[in-house]
């Protein structure tokens, strides 16, 4: 059923998605009786460790979409990167509202705006995965190992797409 | 309630040989919403947006969603040339859709009459490409988490055909000319639509009421005679006792009970309301509001089913947050992280450099009992930050 402006709002998205797929990404909702639960599929950007890996993510939306971005997750077994957590939430400005910044280092223009859409969002994780963004690292892990062992920290996401495709 | 099969959509129009209606429907429409524009107003910033979507953000941010310019709801202004857009637009389309869709399948049906068929013979290789990928993407999610390596392999698993994908190529061929749906005369895509006048006469295909908006008498003299409806003045919650907030309500003649920040935000939804409907051609009546109201209350006010949906996630980042509030209400969930945390000390050590807390998914959105519930050991990652 769809009733409320924010289901509305899912439901239009959903259908742009699914008639004009971003290359590389899929999304919409798991079933049509909850717009507020969304699977995405994100293919690794090519030239990336993430290459041949294909990505996948749930996202959940607040009530009052689209005056609040929704959440991000990856989900079946995380993902090694600076601004993920370990247990899978993306950390990116676009899912941050703009008002005060508690970091101190996002511009406004790049957070969350009612005119943003989950196309946006999901293409801008996919050039996360390819230019990690060192000043706000989730995973400091991943961050000290990408800023300062490079080839150690492809070789690890090299060797954890491979796992995650079951080779 | 509309099933998603009654809501319209700019994608509709793909399928037909009036695809690029599709853009045109989209810049009639609201970008917060979606929706064909509803009494459209201009900002200050010269961005047109639905009165209710633009009166909803700048309550919650102050800023226009577009460009991020801050202005204030005092100052939008009335966009009537989009609402006659929007109304002549909508008045037209159902015949429109109708006429586009049925050439649609006339084609689809002499193609199949006709298997040897020039365009497709020319364009095998587009064949392939422009329908193949439609499949798959219908496939999405639901099909477990386990993605396939290869697109193709994931291809040939789905049985399901989106019908009308062989029309793509029909009306994109390489000469860029495409046969009238009627007398089958070849010319230029954007010129389809205005000859498709040129038969509007004899098949009776459009329905009766497919009158055309612009050339129908403006209705606004009619309307704008009444007395406008006095709009409701914003306040400054914070200097305001709750009692006093409860007694504007009941004044209102809205439900005046739940803590202070229910009360701030039901109030907030209401004069957005109300405000909203003066900018109407047609206001409707206070009841129809109290209903619009009720359908808020339900589904983001008191009402809403799930822990405190009110504060929802993103809230913990707003400025007007209460902060006291949400430690009083959610201070067992702390005590019981900080327990768990202490247990696993050393273990998991929250970083000092931590961005955007996200919140603990428990309290988003319990309805969605989810398989993948994080470990407490998460959360208290997620909170410190």
């Amino acid at each position: 059923m769809v009733s409320t402006v924010a289901q509305k709002r899912l439901f239009h998205e959903y259908k742009n998605l699914s008639t004009n797929p971003p290359e590389g990404i899929t999304a919409g909702p798991v079933s049509e009786d909850d717009m507020f639960y969304w699977e995405a599929l994100i293919q690794g950007p090519e030239e990336t460790p993430f290459e041949g890996g294909v990505f996948a993510a749930e996202l959940k939306f607040p009530r009052d979409y689209p005056l609040s971005p929704p959440t991000m997750k990856f989900i079946g077994g995380g993902i090694w990167h600076p601004n993920v957590y370990p247990n899978g939430t993306v950390c990116i400005s676009i899912l941050h509202p703009p008002g005060d910044d508690p970091n101190h280092y996002e511009h406004a223009s790049e957070r969350w705006s009612p005119i943003q859409s989950v196309e946006k969002i999901l293409i801008s994780v996919m050039s996360m995965l390819a230019e990690p963004n060192d000043e706000s690292p989730a995973n400091v892990e991943a961050a000290k190992m990408w800023r300062e062992r490079r080839p150690e920290y492809e070789a690890k996401v090299r060797d954890e797409v491979k796992k995650g495709l079951g080779l | 309630m509309d099933t998603p099969s009654d809501i319209s959509d700019p994608t509709q129009w793909l399928e037909t040989p009036l695809s690029l209606l599709a853009p045109l429907e989209s810049a009639l429409r609201c970008q917060v919403c979606k929706e064909f524009f509803n009494n459209p107003v201009i900002t200050s910033c010269c961005h047109t947006f639905c009165s209710i979507c633009i009166r909803r953000c700048l309550s919650a941010e102050g800023k226009c969603p577009a460009c991020r310019a801050p202005d204030q709801e005092l100052k939008l202004r009335r966009n009537w040339a989009v609402q006659e857009l929007v109304d002549a637009f909508q008045t037209a389309r159902p015949s429109v859709l109708d006429f586009s869709t049925k050439a649609a399948q006339q084609a689809q049906v002499e193609e199949r009459e006709q298997p040897v068929n020039k365009k497709r013979k020319v364009a095998p290789v587009e064949d392939m490409q422009t329908s193949e990928p439609r499949p798959e993407r219908r496939r999405t999610r639901s099909q477990g988490h386990y993605p396939q390596p290869e697109q193709h392999a994931a291809i040939d698993t789905v049985p399901e055909v989106i019908e009308d994908s062989q029309d793509e190529d029909e009306y994109i061929p390489e000469h860029g000319l495409v046969a009238c749906p009627i007398c089958n005369r070849k010319m230029k895509e954007e010129a389809v639509f205005s000859h498709l006048n040129v038969h509007e006469e004899s098949p009776k295909k459009a329905p009766p009421n497919s009158s055309f908006g612009p050339l129908r008498a403006p209705q606004k003299g009619l309307v704008l005679s009444g007395k406008p409806p006095e709009r409701i003045p914003a306040i400054n919650y914070s200097i305001l006792k709750e009692n006093a907030l409860r007694k504007k309500l009941s004044d209102l003649g809205i439900p005046n009970w739940g803590p202070k920040q229910l009360l701030h935000k039901r109030h907030t939804e209401w004069m957005n309301l109300w405000n909203a409907n003066c900018d109407s051609k047609i206001p409707k009546s206070k009841r129809e509001l109290l209903q619009e109201l009720d359908i808020w209350e339900r589904t983001q006010g008191g009402l809403a089913t799930g822990p405190s949906p009110f504060v929802s996630s993103s809230n913990v980042m707003r400025k007007d947050f209460d902060a006291k509030e949400w430690s009083s209400s959610h201070d067992d969930d702390f005590k019981r992280l900080i327990a768990n945390a202490r247990k696993k000390a050393g273990a998991k050590i929250a970083p000092a450099t931590e961005t955007a807390p996200t919140p603990p998914e428990p309290l988003v959105n319990s309805s969605l009992a989810e398989p993948n519930i994080d470990t407490d050991a998460d959360h208290v990652i997620d909170l410190s930050g």
